[in-house]
C-alpha cells in the first residue's frame, strides 16, 4: 500500500488517463447519435402532440393527432400496403438470394465475375433502378411488353404501372431485383461455410438431394438465414419511400401507397407535421417489434470480451 | 447408372440456363441503360432492343449542363467524402472502447448505439426536418452528413466490434510494451488488421450516403444544395420526354459508387463474410 501510494504522480496520471480513455473513445459516436437520432426521435413524439404547419407557432392538441390518425382509412390502407409490400418483398429477396447461392456455389468457373455482376444493382440508388425500371415496364415503348409480343405471349401484356391491381408488384420487383445480389453474397458465404464431410457422411447414409438440404444446408445455415430475414425486413418496412416515390408516386388511385409516402404527404403537401409525426410515432410501435428482435439476434451468444 | 449420370446432365444444363436467366436480368438493364443513354430521341423508340447506329456522346454533356450536374455531383461528392470521413473514425473509436477495454458503462453504451437499429431514416424522416429547423440545418450540406452519420452509427459499431474482438489480445501488448499508448496501438496496429471491417463500412455506408433520397427530400430545398439523386428526381420532372439525356445522366450518377465497388470488392466481400457467418 505505501509503495504504491508513493509511486509518483505519473502512475496515478496513467491511470487517469486509462480511465477516461474508454469514454473519450465512445464520445463522438454517442454525441452525434444523440443530437442527429435520439433528439430528432424524442422531438418526433413531442410534435406528434400539436397542431403545427413547418412555419407558425405550434399548438397543443393533446391526442387528437393520434385520434384522426386513427380514423383516416388512408393511413391504414397504406400501412396494409407496407406490411404486403414487406413480406413479398422478403420472400422476394431471400428466395432469389438463396437460389442464386445455391447457383454459384456448384459454379466452377468465373465465380467471383458473376458474384460481382449479381451484386452491382445494390450500388445503384432507388432513383436510379426506378426510371430505369419504370422505362422497362413502359406500355408501349417498354423491354418488357416489346418483348412479350415478341415471343407471342400478347395476352400477359398489361400496364404494369398503370393497372392498380399490378402497380405494387411491379415496384416490389424492383426491389428484389436492387437486393437479391445482396442477400445472394450472405448465403453464399453461409453455404461455404458448412463443412463438405457433412454432405459426404449423409451421402454414405444414403441421404437423397431433399434430405440433404432439409437436414444439413437449412440447419446449418440458420444464423444467415435469420439474419437476411431481418435485414430485408427492416429494410422494406421503412426504406420504401425512394422506390414508390420515384415510380408511382403513390398511384395508381392510392393502390401503391405505402405508410411512408402518405406521411411524407400529409407533412409537405398537406402541411399537417403533427398528424404526420403520429403516424411516424405508430408506424416506429409496429416496426419497432423487428428492430428489436434483429438487436437481440445481433448480441446473442456473443459474450463481452474480458 | 446411365439413367443417373442423364438425370446429372439435365441438372448441370438447367443450373446454367437459370444462372444464365438470372445474370441477363441484372446485366441486360444496366446495358439497356448505356446503351440508350446514347441513342439519338427518335431511335430511342424506334431501336429499342439494339445498341446505337451513331453513338451520340453529346446526351452526356447535355444532360451534365442542362441538369445542373456540375452543382449536384459537388454536393454528393462533398457529403459522401465528410459523412465516410465522420463515421470511420468516431465508429472505429468507438467499436475498439467496447471490444477492447473495460468501462462501467460499456453495455449500456453499446446497447443505446444499437438502438439506431430501430429508429432508421424512414421514421424518423419528419422528425428530423423539426430537428433541422431546431439547428439551422436546413437546406445545409452539413445537415446531410451529421443526420446521415448519425444513421450509420449503430450497424458500424456493431460491424467493426465484431472485427476487433476476433484479433488476437497479444498484439497489442506487444505494442504497448514496445511504448505504444493504447491510442497508438489501435491506430497502428489493430486498426490495419480490421480493414476488410473498414472497406465493408466504407462501401455499404458510401452506397446509401450517396444514394440518400429521403432525408434530401426533407433537409434540401433549393437546386444549389441538391444532391444527386434528388437533382435527377427533378430533372426527370422537368424533361420527361428527353429520355437518352435521362439515361446519360442515370449513368453519369451510377458510375462513381461502382467504381469504389468493384476497387473495394475483395475486401469488402470478406468483411461482409466475416461479420455475417460466425465460425
Amino acid at each position: 500500500m505505501l509503495t504504491k501510494k508513493s509511486n509518483s504522480v505519473t502512475l496515478n496520471n496513467k491511470r487517469l488517463k486509462d480511465k477516461i480513455f474508454p469514454y473519450a473513445m465512445v464520445a463522438p459516436s454517442v454525441i452525434i447519435f444523440t443530437l442527429f437520432a435520439v433528439y430528432p426521435f424524442l422531438m418526433g413524439i413531442y410534435i406528434s402532440f400539436f397542431r403545427w404547419d413547418g412555419l407558425s407557432a405550434m399548438q397543443y392538441v393533446g391526442t387528437q393527432n393520434y385520434s384522426n390518425v386513427f380514423i383516416d382509412s388512408n393511413y391504414w390502407t397504406a400501412l396494409k400496403h407496407t406490411f404486403f409490400y414487406a413480406f413479398f418483398v422478403t420472400v422476394g429477396k431471400n428466395v432469389l438470394g438463396f437460389i442464386l447461392a445455391k447457383l454459384m456455389m456448384d459454379l466452377v468457373f468465373a465465380k467471383g465475375f458473376f458474384r460481382t455482376i449479381t451484386y452491382m444493382p445494390v450500388t445503384f440508388s432507388y432513383v436510379v433502378c426506378g426510371m430505369l425500371w419504370a422505362w422497362i415496364f413502359n406500355p408501349t415503348f417498354g423491354l418488357l411488353n416489346n418483348f412479350l409480343s415478341l415471343v407471342g405471349a400478347d395476352s400477359l401484356i398489361m400496364g404494369w404501372l398503370s393497372d392498380p391491381k399490378v402497380a405494387i408488384y411491379s415496384v416490389m420487383w424492383v426491389d428484389i431485383w436492387r437486393w437479391a445480389g445482396f442477400h445472394m453474397v450472405l448465403y453464399l458465404a453461409g453455404l461455404q461455410a458448412i463443412p463438405k464431410d457433412y454432405y459426404e457422411a449423409a451421402e454414405i447414409d444414403g441421404a437423397g438431394p431433399v434430405s440433404k438440404f432439409f437436414k444439413i444446408t437449412i440447419p446449418q445455415l440458420n444464423s444467415v438465414i435469420v439474419l437476411n430475414i431481418l435485414m430485408a425486413v427492416t429494410g422494406a418496412l421503412v426504406s420504401n419511400y425512394d422506390i414508390v416515390n420515384v415510380m408511382t408516386g403513390g398511384g395508381p388511385f392510392g393502390s401503391t401507397e405505402v405508410a411512408l409516402t402518405y406521411i411524407y404527404r400529409n407533412a409537405f403537401e398537406f402541411y399537417n407535421l403533427g398528424k404526420a409525426s403520429a403516424m411516424s410515432v405508430i408506424l416506429f410501435g409496429l416496426t419497432l417489434i423487428f428492430g428489436a428482435i434483429q438487436i437481440f439476434s445481433m448480441t446473442r451468444d456473443e459474450n463481452y470480451d474480458s | 447408372m446411365n439413367m443417373n449420370k442423364a438425370l446429372k446432365i439435365v441438372g448441370t444444363v438447367l443450373k446454367v440456363v437459370a444462372l444464365a436467366i438470372i445474370i441477363l436480368l441484372t446485366i441486360y438493364p444496366l446495358i439497356w441503360m448505356i446503351s440508350g443513354s446514347l441513342k439519338g430521341t427518335q431511335e430511342f423508340y424506334t431501336n429499342i432492343w439494339g445498341i446505337p447506329d451513331a453513338w451520340k456522346f453529346a446526351n452526356y454533356s447535355a444532360a451534365w449542363s442542362r441538369a445542373g450536374l456540375g452543382v449536384k455531383y459537388m454536393n454528393s461528392l462533398i457529403v459522401l467524402a465528410v459523412t465516410l470521413l465522420v463515421i470511420i473514425p468516431a465508429v472505429g473509436c468507438a467499436a475498439y472502447a467496447i471490444a477492447r477495454t473495460n468501462f462501467r458503462f460499456k453495455k449500456a453504451v453499446y446497447s443505446y448505439l444499437l438502438l439506431g437499429l430501430c429508429i432508421p431514416t424512414g421514421v424518423l424522416a419528419i422528425p428530423i426536418f423539426s430537428a433541422a429547423l431546431n439547428f439551422g440545418l436546413v437546406d445545409k450540406l452539413s445537415g446531410m452528413i451529421l443526420f446521415g452519420a448519425a444513421q450509420c452509427m449503430a450497424f458500424g459499431t456493431f460491424l467493426l466490434r465484431s472485427f476487433f474482438i476476433s484479433l488476437p489480445k497479444s498484439l497489442e501488448e506487444a505494442a504497448m510494451i514496445d511504448g505504444c499508448t493504447r491510442f497508438q496501438s489501435f491506430l497502428r496496429v489493430i486498426l490495419p488488421l480490421a480493414k476488410p471491417g473498414v472497406m465493408t463500412l466504407v462501401v455499404l455506408d458510401g452506397i446509401t450516403v450517396w444514394n440518400e433520397y429521403l432525408l434530401a427530400s426533407v433537409l434540401l430545398r433549393t437546386d444549389a444544395k441538391m444532391t444527386l439523386p434528388l437533382g435527377m428526381k427533378s430533372f426527370a420532372d422537368k424533361y420527361v420526354t428527353d429520355y437518352p439525356q435521362l439515361f446519360a445522366g442515370l449513368v453519369i450518377v451510377t458510375v462513381p459508387m461502382l467504381i469504389i465497388y468493384v476497387f473495394a470488392q475483395r475486401s469488402f466481400i470478406e468483411g461482409m463474410t466475416a461479420g455475417s457467418v460466425k465460425q
